[in-house]
């Protein structure tokens, strides 16, 4: 149990010395060497401007984290019932399976273009691309996990008569959920991406279109300072979905 | 239901006699056969399977691994279905293998329990998937929990259990689906001497309270032997029923029973067949 603690300690330790020892670094490199601010700018600067800026900054954030959430929520649900829908029923998965991988082969930036063509400039078009993207990573692992269960489980709950739909709810899903846990993390970060880089491309508001604006503006402290809150919400988010993974899947 | 007449010496020590003739089977199969692959890969796993079993009879099925014993069970419980020709008679009437599915309970050879489920969700699985209520279930199986040695254990999870334990939930999972026939298979295969035997006179308590009727496989004969109202000894591959044996040993039998001369009486004819047998296979092997 100690030891445990001790373990965990340590390891939170050197989670944390980790990052620190780079920020140290960063720091002195560019005081040291005086690099100047357009090429790299300080840690310590970055923060003071992550303070000034603060309201934009968050104001931004709040844009962002709006779209990609009801990118996540819609793609994930979306790839989660496909998933299901395919493993209850085979044909549909021979029709539509190669329609999915030949989409998934393009990069999902690539379809940004049509998104604001069909969607417009608002958030609508954010959400289209993050729900593609967050899609497909949660629908590859989901369907994986779902077909990968064991078959002799699935004979013993056909032995006791189990149809189907049972054999899902009782077995495949509750079975696959490692797996799906693992498609929605990967997801989170995507979301997040796919949001900024969206917002980059062309928008009214958020993270992406600040740390556009100010590039184009020639305030590279404060494109810094985007990206620096940008990354601290994807780790914070992460961290929850990590959290959740633990919980729901404690018997790994 | 209560077997009566049909189930004589079950808690006055006599012998058991005749079960198979004075009640109707539960089962029938006659050139029950089935042969896996095709062409140059084809394995014929079972030849020409003749078998009945009475009501309440404990009979047991050893053989040497690989001798179509999981086949044979796999057909009884509906997931396989057996070469065409083979006559399936369940409750007397004829059925396809499928037709089984739901209507016999089947222990596999692996505990396959559910590791997000604790110890009472697994037991109570066959209950949720008949569509019975989660309260209605979980009031049917406390009584049970005690008996199968698994009272205090209700909340925890399989990881939590030793293998002992973890075959008596599967166990129970089994007993708490009635059906007329109930299959397991090889459940104490992977158990060590000690654990083995206790849980053999607990199997032989348990199958006595709730009447039912047991094909049980082992390839362990003096299990089967212990076990048994009647021994099937199968031929190595494929799977051919080389010998059926009455064992008219009294009940209730305790550990010492398997030294006494009836019982190595009966070993030795078991033995003594599948001697014979492996002698057989090793001489078409050497082509001697
Ligand atoms: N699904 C299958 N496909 C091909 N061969 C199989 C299959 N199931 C069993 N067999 C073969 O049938 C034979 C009997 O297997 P099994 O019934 O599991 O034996 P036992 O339970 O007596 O050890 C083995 O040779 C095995 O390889
Ligand atoms: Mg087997």
């Amino acid at each position: 149990m100690s030891n445990k603690t001790a373990a965990l300690g340590a390891d939170i330790a050197i989670g944390v010395a980790g990052p620190l020892l780079v920020l140290v670094l960063w720091e002195a490199l560019v005081r040291g060497l005086a690099v100047p601010t357009y090429v790299l700018p300080a840690p310590s600067a970055i923060a003071a401007q992550v303070v000034t800026d603060l309201p934009l900054l968050l104001g931004g954030l709040g844009v962002t984290l709006g779209e990609a959430a009801a990118g996540y929520a819609i793609g994930a649900a979306i790839a989660l019932a496909l998933a299901c829908l395919f493993v209850l029923a085979p044909v549909l998965e021979r029709i539509l399976l190669p329609v999915l991988v030949a989409l998934n082969s393009v990069p999902v930036v690539a379809f940004a273009p049509v998104a604001l063509l069909w969607f417009g400039m608002g958030p609508a078009s954010k959400i289209a691309m993050v729900t593609l993207a967050v899609g497909f990573a949660v629908f590859v692992n989901a369907h994986h996990g779902l077909r990968a269960v064991d078959e002799s489980a699935a004979n013993l709950l056909r032995s006791f008569g189990a149809g189907p739909l049972r054999q899902m709810v009782l077995l495949r899903v509750p079975a696959a959920l490692p797996s799906i846990m693992n498609g929605l993390r990967v997801a989170v970060v995507r979301s997040m991406i796919i949001a900024i880089v969206a917002e980059m491309i062309g928008a009214y508001k958020g993270l992406g279109w600040t740390i556009f604006e100010a590039t184009q503006q020639v305030d590279f402290l404060r494109v810094w300072a985007a990206i620096a809150v940008a990354s601290a919400a994807s780790m914070a988010v992460y961290g929850v979905v990590n959290w959740l993974d633990r919980r729901l899947v404690f018997w790994r | 239901m209560m077997a009566g007449g049909a189930m004589p010496g079950r808690t006055i020590p006599q012998p058991v006699e005749a079960v198979p003739e004075t009640a109707p089977p539960i089962v029938e199969l006659a050139n029950v056969s089935k042969t896996f692959g095709q062409g140059r890969q084809e394995v014929s796993a079972l030849e020409h399977i003749r078998l009945a079993i009475g009501r309440g009879e404990f009979v047991t099925v050893v053989g040497p691994s690989g001798c179509g014993k999981s086949t044979l069970f796999n057909i009884l419980a509906g997931l396989t279905e057996a070469d065409p020709g083979a006559s399936i008679r369940y409750g007397g009437q004829p059925r396809a293998a499928k037709e089984l599915l739901g209507k016999v309970a089947f222990m596999p050879q692996r505990d396959l329990l559910l590791p997000w489920r604790r110890v009472v969700d697994n037991a109570i699985l066959p209950l949720q998937v008949e569509g019975m209520s989660r309260a209605e279930a979980l009031k049917r199986a406390a009584p049970m929990f005690p008996e199968f040695g698994l009272a205090g254990f209700e909340k925890h999870y399989p990881h939590q259990l030793s293998g002992g334990m973890r075959q008596r939930v599967a166990l129970m999972r089994t007993f708490l689906f009635e059906r007329d026939l109930t299959l397991l298979d090889e459940p104490f295969g992977a158990l060590d001497a000690l654990t083995r035997s206790l849980m053999q006179r607990w199997l032989l308590e348990v199958w006595q309270r709730h009447q039912r009727t047991i094909l049980f496989i082992t390839h362990d004969v003096d299990e089967a032997i212990f076990l048994g109202d009647r021994v099937v000894v199968m031929t190595a591959r494929p799977g051919r029923i080389k010998l059926v044996l009455d064992v008219k040993l009294p009940r209730p039998r305790d550990a010492e029973i398997v030294t006494s001369p009836e019982f190595i009486q009966i070993k030795r004819q078991v033995l003594a067949a599948i001697e014979e047998e492996s002698l057989k296979s090793f001489q078409q092997a050497t082509g001697g």
